[in-house]
């Protein structure tokens, strides 16, 4: 790293004075930069985030080209494996691969009964993809929490059939037939187990957080079928 | 956007998982058409029929050192409403002998355009695996029995393809 470089690089973020002070003496470079360099390398490194890019001087259309081409090269990363278009609302499976949620839930709800990643034919579920969100993203909410919503919420009164059959989608047709069968009290505990869940996953999506709530919910699930096996031979 | 939220909740959603996508599915095609007309990729083609973009028109040329070299073939492509969360439907519109097309109506069997589909798939991988069919029939589940028993005659299949193709092929 030669010091006129970071000179230049650090020229626009330096006041008006210091900069006519380069200009006007380019020769000077040589011999002097080691100190003021220091001092504005490290004011620059803090101010760079928070400055927009300076117009009109010439060093600084580099960088900014260089910014651009990186920007173009991310894009293309954060497309979407379904519409081929920048990820909207987006969310990543566990295998790692990234979606529009409403591309990934229309996936899933054409083949309900063999739930694959597009991309690696993974076994992936609603319950087990993760949001992302960006720096921008102002409300933070679960993509999942919008339109078409894959899971109970917590604030619904009326009891829905189709609702509970989410839930007892990940646990099979064993536990659905079984408690089908024998009326309304497991609907209302998993139901139970369910909100939880869920509520603690938008708080936060911790991966530990979210372990420990898979084991609760199959703890719940099991505390259930023992309590129903109970009941029918009691 | 809490109105919409109230709206979409409201509204019974599971009836029709995939309503109104005609947009969202001529967004993906034009993006494929795209992809593949800045592709170096010389032995598959497509392109749009007239002015229906839900249907293409293909070609694949057959894969070198295999029977099917040098020959040129043409497919149709027909895309559903709800692609690519359903396959395309995909026919040898130029006759194909081969173990797994149907010589009469050009169909074909090919497991990523059944049950192994995937929403992932583009045109530009559907005609590249339909080349790779030709090299590499699945004699199993043959369409054409007559081309299924004869694969392993390597000299007699490539003569009696010729002559089938030359009698069939496009001008
Ligand atoms: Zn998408
Ligand atoms: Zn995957």
């Amino acid at each position: 790293m030669s010091s006129s470089q970071t000179t230049t690089v650090n020229d626009p973020h330096l006041d008006n004075t210091t900069t006519t002070n380069n200009d006007t003496l380019p020769n000077n470079n040589s011999q002097e930069p080691s100190t003021s360099t220091d001092s504005s390398q490290y004011r620059s490194s803090t101010q760079y985030s928070f400055k927009p890019p300076p117009e009109n001087s010439k060093t600084s259309t580099k960088p900014d080209l260089d910014d651009n081409e990186e920007e173009k090269r991310d894009d293309s990363m954060y497309v979407c494996n379904i519409c081929l278009d920048i990820a909207k609302e987006s969310v990543i499976t566990m295998c790692g691969h990234l979606f529009c949620w409403p591309c990934l839930n229309c996936w899933l709800e054409t083949k309900p009964q063999r739930q694959l990643c597009p991309v690696c034919k993974a076994a992936i579920s609603k319950d087990k993809v993760v949001p992302l969100y960006g720096r921008n993203n102002e409300k933070q909410q679960d993509p999942r929490s919008k339109k078409s919503p894959p899971r109970p919420q917590a604030q619904r009164t009326e009891p829905d059939n189709s609702q509970n059959y989410q839930g007892f989608q990940s646990f099979g047709d064993a536990g659905f037939h079984l408690s089908f069968g024998i009326g309304a009290f497991p609907f209302v505990f998993f139901g139970s187990s369910f909100n939880f869940n869920d509520i603690r996953q938008r708080n936060g999506q911790n991966g530990s957080q979210f372990e420990e709530d898979q084991f609760l919910s199959k703890v719940f699930l099991w505390v259930a079928i023992i309590f129903f096996c109970w009941l029918i031979l009691a | 956007m809490s109105n919409q939220s109230i709206q979409s909740e409201n509204k019974p959603n599971n009836d029709e998982p995939v309503g109104n996508k005609g947009s969202a599915v001529a967004k993906r095609l034009q993006k494929e058409l795209m992809a593949l007309m800045m592709s170096s990729e010389k032995s598959v083609s497509a392109f749009p029929e007239d002015s229906n973009f839900f249907r293409w028109k293909a070609t694949i040329v057959g894969p070198k050192e295999t029977p099917y070299e040098n020959q040129k073939y043409r497919l149709s492509i027909e895309f559903p409403n709800n692609y690519p969360y359903t396959a395309p439907t995909c026919k040898f519109t130029t006759p194909c002998f081969h173990p797994n097309i149907d010589i009469s109506t050009g169909m074909l069997c090919l497991d990523i355009l059944k049950e192994k589909w995937s929403a992932l798939y583009d045109v530009r991988t559907i005609l590249l695996s339909i080349q790779s069919l030709l090299s590499e029939p699945n004699n199993d589940s043959p369409l054409n029995s007559n081309a299924a028993s004869l694969w392993d005659k390597k000299a007699e299949y490539k003569k009696y393809l010729d002559q089938f193709y030359e009698k069939n092929k496009d001008t």
